[in-house]
């Protein structure tokens, strides 16, 4: 074949798989997208929108405590402005941040085309935003939810919390759980079934192993707060009696099922960003990270282990001495696969001097706060301790030293490192700067007074504190620290968007010299990621390859194939062939929303969205008959 | 690495590269619908019921924490119609075999037996799920009577659904079969929805026995 003729056939060939995975334009192109990278993308800037407010929520917070006495927010408006901030952080910010940016990058670190369940991934993400829209918009019609982020009965019970404050973050939970499972079930499949030829489990790339943990830590964590949910609105609802001492009931019951949940997600969150962290220093470092097989191993333990803490967060709650002692010696436990990873990447760094961009230093912003945190988090697991500084500012410092420190710095290090890939355009290297300085100096400033204050005995959720107490000074330190932390998070948001229109045109690999697969395709990707699919040699793909590396062919170019490999080795097994774009996805996330929002208002709400979603099921699976229809001696 | 030859192909990188020599793998030859685990969806409805059986799984730790704090369990005045539910175990223990047929008739693309088992599947399926609707009608307790009587009609009301949802299942693929058009993916479906339907069967099982087994609840049967 001549040169000439074999251009013009890749060019063609090109062109075909262009129109066959095209994203869908315009405005029902925008309802019917089922791309990965698009849903990931509005995982993520959906996300970083709630981030704002919840960002907004805490200043608010923070000037209310600014000064003692102050009358800025009344009581009531405060409990709904905590309660939202908790439950804006913890359900529409860090778990779905860290959910689409698994959902973009692992089908390009795994080198495929899609997710393995392109709809479902789309319904996934309406069902999130249906359940952000409906909390906001509830806050504000002066409907927030007020009993705190974990909604301890019996507060949120039906005596004390009358009214539909506690059903609407009830069904946040609701939608937001089911995008969790949704992404979960995406990214297990995704990485067992669809890796590259040769990427065998013992060459995936971390971060695609920490999503793996993540996913496997969100399909058994999740389900408890579901049916936590579930039966504290059938209490509110139609007086079942789960929480109800009365008769029969328990109040410690939801406190169980509650942080069976609540202490994974921690994990959940945090996961991801050891992922991160795996992913940036081989790049800068230039060397692959220290201790493969420790690395993953601390991360699968680390999935286990997480599920072992929860009680140590109802310390206070007089459980049997046997009990506490067992938690005590879990949550000390778990600090050990966290430090073999911090050590592993210490030792990546050793000798080193990596150029000191702006990923790395939040890299290195994360080792020094996470450090911090971790150390507050082995205090808190002494149960003297722990009950000595119970429900004080301490523990807020803690847990803060831990989700920003621990997932924030990392993600947007993770942010920074993979804008280029997404978007085609560096992020200013200079302003990027900037923001890490203000983000640490307002972070530390922030929240390393309220330690103090906490063991000053200064306690979480109350409104405002007498002028007696002494706690101004550290007080007004921590408002200062707040807006300097919002000052940078300003600036990050600049940066984003300057970058969008001026930032240097990025190739394929801005960062010079990076291992992972998604570096070696255009920026931003194509629509189908991968012109042929690659195969792997080693662990670090682009580095490990060899000169005659083969690639795949053979996959349909006018239909949406893919390749499906084995689960352990990836070696080629069949092809599957995913849906086309579809509006589906959104009348099923809608009919959902009819059902548990009406839930809210009369039970019967459940009946017409199961009637509803049944509709759009239907209509989801309706055969198209142009596919592979089968030739039956009387086909019907 | 199936069968390498040589052709024209670029490299990874997407610059299309005139490369010529690059080796590839051609995998036009592999088959596009497989059973079992070998296929995503396969993975996919198993995680489905991860996810379910966890959920279930709380909601029986619920039940024995509520049951540990009870002095009396069940609490006095509950009756159950035990002869009958323990029927219907059995008819739904039966459905399995003819789901069992129905997957494998699809592995051997056996249109007629497909139909005639599913059929059957699917009816015996609606008889136990008539029966369980006619006795939610006359429970002796309710939701709200008490702590007991909340968490069973929650864990009853949870499998119901599922019985409800997969005998919709059944019946959409009984048309199915009967008006067409049958694509070969169906195959794996109508599999696929044998396996969730063995999920329901033996998650009832499990139900059953510690609602129903609870020496308690015996107790007030003698």
């Amino acid at each position: 074949m001549s040169a000439a003729t074999f251009d013009a056939t890749l060019e063609q060939e090109q062109k075909t798989l262009e129109r066959t995975w095209a994203q869908p334009s315009g405005l029902v192109g925008f309802f019917t997208n089922i791309d990965h990278k698009t849903i990931g993308l509005r995982y993520v800037v959906t996300a970083f929108v709630f981030f704002l407010f919840g960002g907004i929520e805490a200043l608010a917070m923070r000037l209310q405590l600014a000064r003692p006495e102050s009358h800025l927010l009344n009581p009531d408006l405060y409990n709904q402005v905590f309660t939202v901030h908790g439950s804006t952080m913890m359900f529409l910010f860090a778990v779905p941040v860290m959910e689409g940016m698994g959902i973009y990058l692992v089908p390009l670190m795994v080198g495929t085309r899609n997710v393995a369940f392109p709809r479902l991934n789309a319904f996934g993400y309406w069902s999130y935003l249906i359940g952000g829209l409906l909390l906001y918009s509830s806050f504000f019609l002066n409907t927030g939810p007020d009993a705190g982020w974990f909604a301890y009965v019996p507060l949120a019970g039906p005596e004390y919390s009358p009214g539909k404050r506690v059903d609407v973050w009830a069904q946040m939970i609701t939608f937001t759980e089911f995008s969790a499972l949704v992404v979960s079930i995406e990214l297990i499949v995704t990485t067992f079934k669809l890796r590259a030829p040769g990427m065998s489990l013992n060459r995936m790339p971390l971060f695609v192993w920490s999503m793996l943990v993540t996913a496997f830590m969100i399909l058994f964590a999740m389900p408890a707060i579901m049916l936590a949910s579930l039966i504290l609105a059938m209490d509110r609802q139609v007086a079942t009696h789960f929480f109800n001492p009365g008769e029969g009931g328990d109040v410690i019951l939801w406190q169980h099922l509650f942080w069976f949940f609540g202490h994974p997600e921690v994990y959940i969150i945090f996961i991801p960003a050891l992922g991160m962290i795996s992913s940036i220093l081989p790049t800068f470092t230039r060397r692959p990270v220290f201790g493969y097989l420790a690395m993953v191993l601390s991360l699968v333990a680390t999935g286990f282990i997480g599920f072992g803490l929860w009680v140590h967060h109802m310390f206070a709650t007089g459980l049997p001495q046997l009990g506490q002692s067992f938690f005590t010696a879990a949550s000390i436990m778990i600090a050990i696969p966290s430090g073999v990873q911090v050590s592993c990447w210490l030792a990546t760094l050793w000798g080193r001097r990596p150029r000191l961009a702006t990923p790395v230093l939040f890299v290195l912003g994360f080792f020094a706060i996470f450090v911090a945190g971790g150390l507050t988090g082995v205090m808190l697991a002494a149960v003297p301790f722990n009950l000595q500084v119970h429900d004080t500012f301490f523990v807020v410092a803690h847990f803060h030293y831990v989700l920003i420190g621990g997932a924030v710095f990392p993600l947007l290090g993770g942010i920074h490192f993979w804008f280029p890939k997404a978007t085609g355009r560096r992020m200013s290297e200079a302003l990027g700067k900037v923001s890490f300085w203000l983000l640490f100096a307002g972070f530390n400033l922030t929240f390393f007074p309220m330690h103090i204050l906490g063991l000053h005995g200064m306690p979480r959720r109350v409104y405002t504190y007498p002028a007696e107490s002494g706690w101004a000074s550290l007080n007004l330190l921590a408002t200062i620290g707040a807006f300097i932390l919002g000052l940078g998070v300003l600036v990050f948001l600049v940066n984003v968007v300057r970058s969008l229109r001026q930032g240097e045109v990025a190739g394929e690999d801005p960062w010079e010299g990076s291992p992972g697969l998604e570096w070696s395709i255009s920026s931003p990707p194509p629509p189908y990621n991968y012109l042929y699919i690659p195969t792997v040699a080693g662990r670090y793909a682009l580095w490990d390859r060899r000169p005659d590396q083969p690639v795949v062919t053979g996959l349909s170019r006018t239909r949406r194939e893919i390749l499906v490999t084995g689960t352990l080795d990836a070696e080629p097994d069949h092809r599957d062939i995913l849906p086309n774009p579809t509006v589906w996805p959104l009348l099923l996330a809608l009919a959902s929303g009819v059902g548990f929002i009406g839930a809210i208002f009369t039970p019967w709400g459940i009946l017409w969205g199961a009637v509803a979603a049944a509709i759009a099921l239907i209509g989801w699976f309706w055969p198209r008959g142009d596919l592979q229809r089968i030739h039956f001696e009387e086909q019907p | 690495m199936r069968s390498a030859r040589t052709a024209a192909a670029t490299s990874p990188e997407s610059a299309p590269q005139l490369a010529p020599e690059t080796a590839v793998i051609d995998v036009s030859e592999l088959p596009t619908v497989v059973f079992g685990s070998r296929a995503p969806l396969w993975w996919g409805l198993v995680g489905m019921i991860a996810i379910e059986s966890t959920m279930f799984a709380l909601l029986l730790v619920t039940y024995f924490y509520l049951r540990g704090n009870a002095t009396v369990w069940p609490p006095h005045g509950v009756e159950a119609h035990f002869p009958l539910r323990l029927a219907n175990l059995g008819v739904l223990l039966l459905s399995v075999w003819p789901m069992a047929k129905v997957a494998g008739a699809a592995s051997r693309k056996d249109l007629h037996s497909m139909r005639r088992w599913l059929i059957f599947g699917t009816v015996l399926g609606l008889i136990v799920l008539g029966v369980r609707l006619a006795l939610f009608a006359d429970m002796s307790f309710r939701w709200n009577s008490h702590a007991y009587g909340s968490v069973v009609w929650t864990i009853l009301g949870l499998h119901t659904t599922h019985l409800v949802a997969a005998s919709v299942e059944n019946l959409l693929f009984v048309v199915l079969l009967f008006v067409g058009p049958i694509e070969r993916k169906h195959l794996l479906d109508l599999r696929l929805n044998s396996l969730y339907w063995y999920f329901v069967v033996i998650s009832w099982v499990v139900l059953f026995a510690v609602i129903y087994l609870d020496p308690g609840f015996l107790e007030v049967m003698r």
